[in-house]
């Protein structure tokens, strides 16, 4: 791993989704009657693309040996990308938790989770941070609910419907 | 006829309510422009989940005023605090900036916005009276054609990666393969779903686009955290009033400049995919060239503003054109508004204009209107805009997130589109982390089911592929798609290498068969021109001993820099 750089690594992930995809192609039923299959065109798409991550890999060699070798740790990742790391972390939980906790709450929770964990935390701060979340969520379910009708996820904590 | 069309379209549009929505989106529109950071696109995407309920007028036209309010919102911030609001407007701010410093923001802002109103009345004029006439040619588009026309729009994205060219390729692909995921209409099957339920339906293109560009631009925005807690624009307290007077009378005597960048920006919006990232930036290059006085621009020269402002507003009007005439959009923002369309149950496609007159019309107008609203905006609500701005990246983004959360849930009442915000919302921000750009991805998912739809009539009606080669405007568009492939390289070394001599005139010479085997006086006209202007060229190169000039080479990044 330490000798590959970061387009190496991405173009033999690319081949390994895209070979995923082409075998997954012969589980699509054959049609007798139809001019032209339903697994047809995903081959027409994935046969160049096959081609084209191959050339991605022989361009990633070629760059290799220009590379400057500076290794990337996971903790200096953590660090640089721990905004949005946290983000799809928090968002991740969100989505999880919705459907029992019911949209306008787990939408609540999640702007103040955000809205405290990348920015501010003094008193001052939080109390923003709920008036926010209160606000922008109510206002935007509200929009929804009442308005648009659109019938959010209503969790079994709090009735509404 | 087509006072009838217009008549019944201008009918809609004017309606209070559509009016009200179009204000609404010219607001939104301008604050996105407004806030560096926030593109246009994101803004017109996360007006999907509202729109997507409407009429297909009432959404679509609040589309347009976002666009259009979003395309003049970025030179306040521009202009203000030398931070271009959306790269539409990076070439404002080279004069807008220090015209500012100097002294002289309302004069400054005033050309801005009147040349941005200049410029989108060209650019709607233009869309209103060629997008009919090319689309009159897209009648004749058999499916051999339009599938390559497809393939064109799709390589010609991918080739404004410059060197990353077969990235661009892999994420158009990418794009046409997630579209083919699941539900097949044509023989109703469901495919490449992996025995997973819910993806047997295949990906809903809202989640899809949102994720991609709302959703991977917000984390992107907030990855430092300095700069997530700081305030959008600092500095804003300052109170301008617009010099409406001042800059109209100096936008009619530059009216040459404002003309030229106006043309510039049509033709770029015209081309697939090339966007008013390009043409603002290219505008700004001729008009300084053009000047009698270089010298001062960079300075905060009044013709330096103009330039680029004028030509990204009628951008807009020329990537109308080419995604209303032949289906195919010419920006990432026009492939949104076509998912739009589908939405609507519209199918985008060359006949859309024939088929759809009415809708078509209403379009021209909204976004003729837009320019008049987006005037009125700036005038009133400038200083609105500007308060706005004070407010931190980090609270915009947690907020504009779970909106896209409750967005995307509201669009089917489907869980599962969220989780696909989710997944399309890491891969967009892995995507551009790891140097893939992500308009081929969304052109890929937006016309992945016409191209699989074109092909399959193809192939019914013949199984002969050479047709693909016999027929003169799917040859026109493959010869195309293979010039723009080979187009990065050609921009890499031109100047610089013999063959680049040949690159144009090969390209005229190919591209004028496909025009003679149409057999029309015309256009074999043209396909002469063509010819004699590659002889020509080729002549040119001979005389000179095919030297290659590397002072021939128009570099605009130089340009940028030193300005």
């Amino acid at each position: 791993m330490g000798s590959l750089n970061k387009d190496t690594v991405i173009a033999v992930v690319l081949i390994a989704i895209t070979s995923v995809f082409f075998w997954e192609t012969f589980n699509i039923p054959e049609l007798g009657y139809a001019s032209m299959g339903s697994e047809v065109w995903p081959r027409v798409i994935m046969t160049p693309l096959l081609i084209l991550c191959v050339v991605y890999l022989v361009q990633s060699f070629r760059k290799k040996a220009a590379a400057d070798g500076k290794s990337v740790s996971l903790g200096t990742v953590i660090s640089d990308y721990r905004n949005p790391i946290m983000c799809f972390v928090i968002f991740f939980v969100f989505l999880l938790t919705v459907e029992y906790l019911g949209m306008l709450i787990a939408g609540v929770l999640l702007t103040f989770i955000l809205l405290t964990a990348i920015g501010n935390r003094t008193p001052k701060a939080l109390a923003l941070h709920v008036a926010i979340s209160v606000a922008s969520v109510g206002l935007v379910w509200s929009l929804f609910t009442f308005v648009l009708r659109v019938y959010l996820p209503e969790g079994e904590l709090f009735s509404v419907y | 006829m087509i006072i009838e069309n217009i008549g019944l379209a201008a009918a809609q549009v004017f309606e209070f309510h559509n009016l009200g929505l179009m204000l609404i989106g010219v607001f939104f529109g301008i604050i996105a422009g407004a806030i560096p950071g926030f593109t246009v696109t994101m803004a017109v995407v996360l007006s999907l989940p509202f729109t997507f309920g409407m009429e297909p007028v009432s959404g679509l036209s609040t589309m347009l005023g976002i666009y259009v309010g979003g395309l003049s919102g970025g030179l306040i911030s521009g202009m203000l605090m030398g931070i271009p609001g959306t790269p539409a407007s990076v070439a404002t701010t080279f004069d807008g900036f220090p015209a500012v410093r100097n002294g002289k923001a309302g004069y400054a802002l005033g050309l801005g916005v009147w040349s941005s109103f200049f410029g989108g009345l060209f650019g709607a004029l233009v869309l209103a009276t060629l997008a009919p006439s090319i689309a009159l040619i897209g009648l004749e588009f058999e499916p051999w054609a339009v599938f390559s026309l497809i393939i064109f729009a799709l390589t010609i994205t991918a080739s404004l990666a410059g060197d990353n060219m077969v990235k661009g390729l892999i994420a158009g692909n990418f794009g046409l393969l997630f579209a083919a995921l699941g539900a097949e209409e044509i023989n109703a099957i469901d495919r490449l779903h992996f025995g997973i339920e819910e993806l047997s339906a295949g990906f809903a293109y809202l989640p899809v686009l949102i994720g991609l560009f709302a959703f991977s631009q917000l984390l992107g925005d907030i990855e430092d955290p300095k700069v997530a807690k700081a305030s959008l624009m600092e500095k804003t307290d300052i109170k301008v009033k617009i010099e409406h007077w001042n800059a109209v009378r100096t936008i009619a005597r530059s009216w040459v400049n404002v003309l030229r960048s106006s043309f510039i920006g049509v033709f770029i919006g015209v081309l697939p995919a090339a966007g008013s990232s390009i043409s603002n930036i290219l505008a700004y290059d001729q008009a300084k060239k053009a000047s009698d006085h270089p010298e001062t621009f960079g300075t905060g020269e009044p013709q330096g503003i103009i330039a680029p402002e004028a030509a990204n507003n009628a951008t807009a009007g020329g990537a109308l054109t080419t995604m209303m005439a032949l289906g195919i959009p010419g920006s990432p923002l026009c492939a949104i508004m076509l998912g739009a369309l589908l939405i609507h149950n519209v199918v985008p496609s060359p006949v859309f204009i024939s088929e759809q007159p009415v809708l078509a019309y209403a379009i021209f107008t909204a976004f003729f209107v837009a320019h008049f609203m987006m005037i009125g905006m700036q005038t009133f609500a400038l200083n609105a805009f500007l308060y706005i701005t004070r407010v931190p990246m980090y609270t915009m983004a947690a907020v504009i997130l779970v909106y896209c959360a409750i967005g995307t849930f509201a669009l089917n009442n489907s869980p599962f589109d969220m989780w696909t915000l989710f997944w399309f919302g890491l891969l967009g921000y892995l995507m551009k982390k790891f140097g893939f750009p992500l308009a081929p991805v969304i052109l890929g998912v937006v016309l992945g089911d016409l191209a699989e739809l074109n092909l399959n009539r193809a192939w019914t009606i013949s199984e002969d592929v050479s047709l693909f080669v016999t027929q003169p405007w799917s040859l026109f568009f493959l010869l195309l798609a293979a010039f723009s492939t080979l187009f990065p390289w050609y921009q890499k070394f031109r100047g610089k290498r013999t063959w680049t001599l040949a690159f144009m005139p090969l390209m005229l010479m190919c591209l004028s068969v496909p025009l003679f085997m149409m057999n029309t006086p015309i256009r074999m006209g043209i396909g002469i021109v063509m010819i004699g202007l590659g002889a020509w060229l080729l002549w040119r190169s001979h005389r000179t001993g095919w030297a290659v000039d590397a002072a021939d080479t128009v570099e605009h990044k130089p340009t940028i820099e030193a300005a």
